[in-house]
């Protein structure tokens, strides 16, 4: 039994969510033509299929680029704080791809360990995504290698699943998507989509957290990495990467206490007060990134910090990224790539 | 031509003339060329040449991980070593330092939507390197689509610039806010830029904070005036920082509105001839003064 929404309907159904003050974010194209998941501020902006992956991930829904947690005023020689109330508007996410609505319950680890996140928290509880199953996939996609595919359902609350003659079929996956498409959809017992297998798998990943830990010193991360520039193009794209700076911004008067992205491939990202920074070199700034995704966060939380979405190795200036940085470490680790 | 290339790097190698090659490989079809770093001559066969060499790996010359590796040969298209003009011109290498193979572009490359050279290359004045070492290739010459393979007609090259110009203030202001918020300062167009070599960059600053490092509109507008004004007389316009936003912001636009207020003013071209003296580093009586009013 499969449910299914025209895809005007569903058109309609956005810019009603809209129409009842929900924040909507969907791929959108910008600029010179990149796609990017941003806040509709219409449903005719949206745009569901025609490309593999947007530029950015879903993940600003969450833990936006930029987030203040207080504020602060000076009155004389005090200091007056006031909260910042967590963001809880309803939040849609549509159009996601299933590689990036599964980093949410990815990141739930995070934000929930030593200390739980109440901004992340709450803006994670209003949010329901709905994702679209992926019917195309580039060289860069390597979700089946890390234990996702083109309809895999994790982080999603339901999936539109692209049937022919402009109808999607609808599958609820929790109850805030089952409360979503109610009265919205079609039964239509004759329409069962079927799903493709995404791409080959590219590597093993027990292969790849066995490298990484018998391999913390090897010099085939100075030889994989050297034309890595440090930038943050694959980290703040990435729908796991989760890393943040805590700054004050003001004036003489007053001011707040922001959370921003940060990225451990900066340099300044790990300079110590004394000015040494252990991490001296990008070769080292690039391992940190692999052993954080692949060994350490596994290790401590059950998962891996990656979906295979590629967007890393596609935003890459110089076409490195995890995916091409992995696959030289399997080629390593097969013993087909000579270690200098 | 490859083969020339790749037997000239071997020989580099194996003379002991230099310890590294920088040049361009591609470990896959499915990837663009990217760059790399040949140190022994066995390797050279990994050099790649094609019109999707787009990275300017003149960045390259002034890290300190590359500067570790010795004494480098560095391939430039031409555009790019306008970029080593520059970055020699502020004492960033010693010429006897490093080795240049220049590379002439023999092919254009298809001009057309999602082709992020071609618009650099349609009004390029610099097919063929002026100073290398040694030049490889010989500059395709006229196509219809690309102009002539030795000048660029000024027009062509601030097109765009020229049309958006047009455009009331407020509309452009309209046009950058709307552009700039976009940007999540990945700083992805800092890190592939020849000229952004400074140890420490004004936005990483943080004691105390010069630029607000929130990517709201505010923190945005600093980020990109700062940019601006340090790039002013100085940007080659090899456009790898418009090619690197993943966000796809226009920086070759807010670059080539530097280019034409320098080339206006005082009839300079950053990179386009070693003996001029820079606009930024040199002094000048006649240098004219009507911005102050
Ligand atoms: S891997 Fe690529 S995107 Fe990531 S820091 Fe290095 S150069 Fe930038
Ligand atoms: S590391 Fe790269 S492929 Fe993995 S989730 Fe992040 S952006 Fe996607
Ligand atoms: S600012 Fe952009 S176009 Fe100018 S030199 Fe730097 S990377 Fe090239
Ligand atoms: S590359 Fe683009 S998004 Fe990144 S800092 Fe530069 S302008 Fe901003």
């Amino acid at each position: 039994m499969s449910d299914v929404i025209a895809k005007d309907d569903l058109l309609r159904l956005v810019d009603q969510w809209l129409a009842e003050g929900k924040r909507v974010l969907g791929p959108v194209k910008a600029g010179d033509g990149v796609i990017l998941y941003a806040p509709l501020a219409a449903s005719s902006q949206l745009v569901l299929e025609g490309f593999v992956h947007a530029a950015n991930s879903i993940k600003e829904a969450v833990f936006p680029r930029s987030e203040t947690i207080y504020t602060y005023k000076f009155n004389g020689h005090e200091i007056e704080l006031s909260d910042v109330d967590p963001d809880s508007t309803q939040c849609i996410v549509i159009g996601a791809r299933p590689c990036d609505a599964a980093s949410l319950p990815v990141l739930d680890h995070l934000f929930n360990w030593d200390y739980k996140d109440k901004f992340y928290n709450a803006r994670r509880a209003a949010t329901t995504v709905v994702t679209v199953a992926c019917s195309e996939y580039d060289d860069n996609c390597f979700c089946t290698s890390v234990g996702l595919g083109p309809a895999a359902e994790q982080g999603s609350d339901a999936m539109l699943l692209k049937a022919p003659d402009g109808w999607y079929e609808v599958r609820a996956v929790t109850d805030k998507g089952t409360a979503l498409f109610n009265g919205k959809t079609t039964p239509a017992p004759e329409i069962k989509v079927p799903i493709s297998d995404g791409p080959a798998k590219k590597f093993d990943t027990v292969d790849i957290e066995t490298f990484l830990k018998n391999n913390y010193e090897s010099d085939a991360w100075r030889d994989i990495t050297m034309r890595c520039l440090g930038c943050g193009a694959c980290a703040y794209n990435c729908p796991t990467c989760h890393c943040f700076d805590i700054v004050d911004e003001g004036d003489a008067a007053g001011g707040r206490r922001v959370k921003n992205w940060d990225s451990c491939q900066f340099g300044q990202f790990t300079v110590h007060a004394s000015g040494h920074n252990p991490r001296a070199v990008q070769a080292q700034r690039q391992r940190q990134r692999i052993q954080h995704k692949f060994r350490i966060y596994p290790e401590k939380f059950g998962a891996i910090l990656c979906t295979g979405c590629g967007t890393c190795t596609r935003n890459c200036p110089v076409s490195l990224g995890v995916l091409n940085t992995l696959e030289a470490i399997a080629a390593v680790a097969r013993g087909s790539i000579e270690v200098k | 031509m490859i083969d020339q290339l790749r037997q000239t790097c071997r020989k580099l190698l194996e003379e002991g003339a230099v310890k590294v090659v920088i040049g361009y490989g591609q470990d896959k079809p499915s990837m663009m060329p990217h760059p790399v770093f040949i140190t022994k001559p066995e390797e050279c066969d990994r050099l790649v040449w094609n019109d999707l060499c787009f990275a300017n790996l003149a960045a390259y010359i002034t890290r300190k991980e590359i500067k570790a590796l010795g004494k480098p040969a560095v391939i430039v298209k031409g555009c790019d070593e306008r970029a080593l003009v520059v970055l020699e011109q502020e004492s960033q290498f010693t010429r006897d330092g490093i080795y240049v193979i220049g590379v002439a572009c023999t092919s254009l490359p298809a001009s057309g939507v999602g082709n992020p050279r071609a618009a650099k290359c349609a009004s390029c004045a610099v097919r063929t390197p002026r100073y290398a070492d040694v030049t490889i290739g010989e500059a395709a010459v006229g196509s219809s689509a690309v102009g002539s393979s030795s000048c660029s007609t000024a027009d062509a090259e601030f097109a765009q610039l020229d049309e958006f110009m047009k455009k009331t203030p407020a509309e452009r202001f309209a046009y950058w806010k709307a552009e700039l918020s976009r940007c999540v300062k990945c700083y992805a167009c800092r890190e592939v830029c020849p000229m952004c070599y400074c140890n420490r960059c004004i936005v990483d600053k943080n004691r105390p904070t010069a630029i607000d490092t929130s990517a709201t509109i505010k923190g945005n507008l600093a980020w990109h005036i700062a940019r601006a004004f340090h790039q002013a007389g100085r940007c080659v316009g090899c456009d790898e920082c418009t090619r690197a936003c993943p966000a796809g912001i226009n920086l070759r636009l807010l670059n080539q509105s530097l280019a034409k207020s320098v080339e206006r003013a005082f009839a300079y071209k950053a990179g386009m001839d070693k003996e001029t003296p820079p606009v930024i580093g040199s002094y000048s009586l006649e240098d004219k003064e009507n911005f102050i009013q």
